[in-house]
């Protein structure tokens, strides 16, 4: 392969990168504007989700072209491979976090305050794994990746609390429904953000070691990690 | 190290007066017998020398049987001297000597007195460009068996084995008409009837596409993937996305020592020596 490919290639990881800081940023407006009741902040990112939008279209179109160009192989095809999935998934997030922001003017702030305290502890669990997630990324170190999947469990266990206080909130209170359901939206955009996050270090440790650990819990990820060269 | 490379022009090629490979007196295409066990061609330490130059240094290879292994490496690395080696070509070449051992079938075909006409029958070539003799189409087929006096049905010989070079079709209206008449991509074709009809077990190519174009390419690498039913192919290729596409098993080959020999699927996706991985993203060689 030509220092011109590896050239392209290094530029497409660069700007990849970049969307990631980006996406980066919107959870956390995301977040702030719902738990801050913030609906500034809130406009900003469904605004910015179409930068998002458009980049992604961008690097894959990019990604298509290299593929057909070039048919790279080995730890060049783990990366546009990985590139491209985690383009996918960034998109999502976005969108996660557009749907987050969204629920900034109708989240009641005294639900957040009470009954629902777990919400607000997962949004700063989210951001930080999403931090890690883009880390890991841009580092391409499987210890970095591992970090992020060991937080999950803590977002997944936060999610279930959630879901198991609304339904016994609801109940109670059937008259507070409609602040439930914005509580449930929030709590789940935040669980798939979370699980976005676990797909890109998952990809994180495919593109260094060529292993799948997909699907196959924490366990596997230390024998990927033993097997790295 | 020297890649000696012969000339195969067709222009240049004249049918050889002594038999380079000998044809049993009878024997029907269908009771060839089929490999039984799992290696074919096993090579043992193996270095190979032009004077006293190593172009094959120490080399331990196994060959599958029905499988399609691909040679890589970079010009000069010693991947086509390893695979004469493997029918006895390199004596042919002055100066060429040999160390270490080389099985077919568990026998040491380097050992003194190994008959070699009878393994390059065993072990047929495909070279890199096609060589048809100057004759017609029927008897660039037939020419094997018949020097050596096959006494079974030539025309049935000489169809079965364009049939399976996937030739027939094109040809079958026009057996007399001279084999240079023919496209480049049928001339291969042509040339690897010629090495079935004699009945091998293993097909040794190098570099079979690399005088032809895209379209002539294809038919030969979808040849080499129904060859692979009936006979154990070893390909030599420049063309990595080609090694990628036709096999199994692929060898990577540098400066005349094997690096690496793995899966195709984890040779191009995560191969275990940084050096592989330098030669097939393109980072030297």
């Amino acid at each position: 392969m030509t220092a011109h490919f590896v050239d392209l290639l290094d530029a497409l990881r660069r700007r990849s990168l970049r969307m990631a800081g980006l996406v980066e940023e919107l959870v956390k407006e995301s977040c702030d504007a719902v738990f801050q009741a913030d609906a500034e902040k809130a406009k900003g990112v469904v605004q910015r989700d179409n930068e998002v939008d458009a980049e992604e279209v961008q690097i894959e179109s990019e990604v298509i072209r290299l593929l057909a160009l070039y048919q790279p192989v080995g730890s060049d095809l783990r990366l546009l491979c990985t590139v491209l999935k985690v383009n996918n998934d960034l998109e999502r997030i976005a969108d996660c976090a557009v749907n987050v922001a969204e629920r900034a003017r109708h989240v009641d702030a005294r639900v957040l305050a009470g009954p629902f305290r777990d919400l607000r502890q997962m949004g700063p669990i989210v951001v930080h794994m999403l931090r890690n997630a883009v880390k890991a990324y841009g580092t391409q170190v499987v210890d970095d990746a591992q970090k992020v999947l060991l937080e999950e469990d803590a977002v997944d266990a936060l999610y279930g609390q959630i879901i198991r206080r609304l339904v016994a909130e609801a109940s109670v209170s059937p008259e507070k429904i409609a602040s439930y359901l914005d509580v449930l939206s929030v709590a789940k955009n935040l669980e798939r953000i979370a699980d976005h996050a676990t797909n890109i270090a998952e990809d994180v440790v495919y593109v260094c070691t060529g292993e799948i650990v997909r699907h196959r819990k924490n366990s596997l990820i230390g024998d990927a990690r033993s097997h790295r060269g | 190290m020297v890649d000696v490379v012969e000339d195969q022009s067709a222009a240049s090629v004249e049918a050889p007066r002594m038999p380079l490979f000998r044809m049993p007196a009878v024997r029907a295409p269908s009771t060839l017998p089929m490999p039984s066990s799992e290696c074919v061609i096993r090579a043992e330490c193996l270095s190979i020398y032009y004077g006293s130059f190593a172009a094959v240094r120490d080399v331990t290879l196994e060959i599958p049987s029905h499988r399609v292994t691909a040679i890589i490496g970079p010009s000069g690395c010693g991947k086509s001297t390893l695979l004469r080696a493997m029918n006895r070509m390199n004596d042919f070449i002055p100066n060429s000597t040999s160390k270490g051992k080389l099985f077919y079938r568990g026998q040491d075909i380097l050992r003194p007195g190994h008959d070699a006409v009878e393994l390059r029958r065993r072990v047929g070539m495909v070279f890199q460009k096609p060589n048809p003799f100057p004759k017609s189409i029927y008897k660039n087929v037939a020419w094997g068996a018949s020097i050596n006096g096959y006494q079974g049905n030539l025309e049935e010989l000489v169809e079965n084995a364009l049939r399976q070079a996937a030739l027939w079709d094109e040809v079958k209206d026009k057996l007399q008409d001279s084999a240079y008449d023919l496209s480049g991509g049928q001339q291969q074709r042509l040339c690897i009837a010629r090495a079935i009809a004699l009945e091998p077990e293993v097909l040794l190519m190098d570099e079979p596409c690399s005088a032809l174009d895209p379209i002539a390419t294809a038919r030969i690498e979808d040849l080499i993937d129904k060859l692979k039913a009936r006979y154990t192919v070893v390909l030599v290729t420049h063309n990595m996305q080609q090694a990628a596409r036709v096999s199994e098993r692929t060898a990577f080959m540098y400066m005349g020592e094997l690096i690496e020999v793995n899966d195709t699927t984890i040779m191009f996706t995560k191969p275990g020596n940084k050096q592989t991985q330098d030669y097939i993203t393109g980072r030297f060689g």
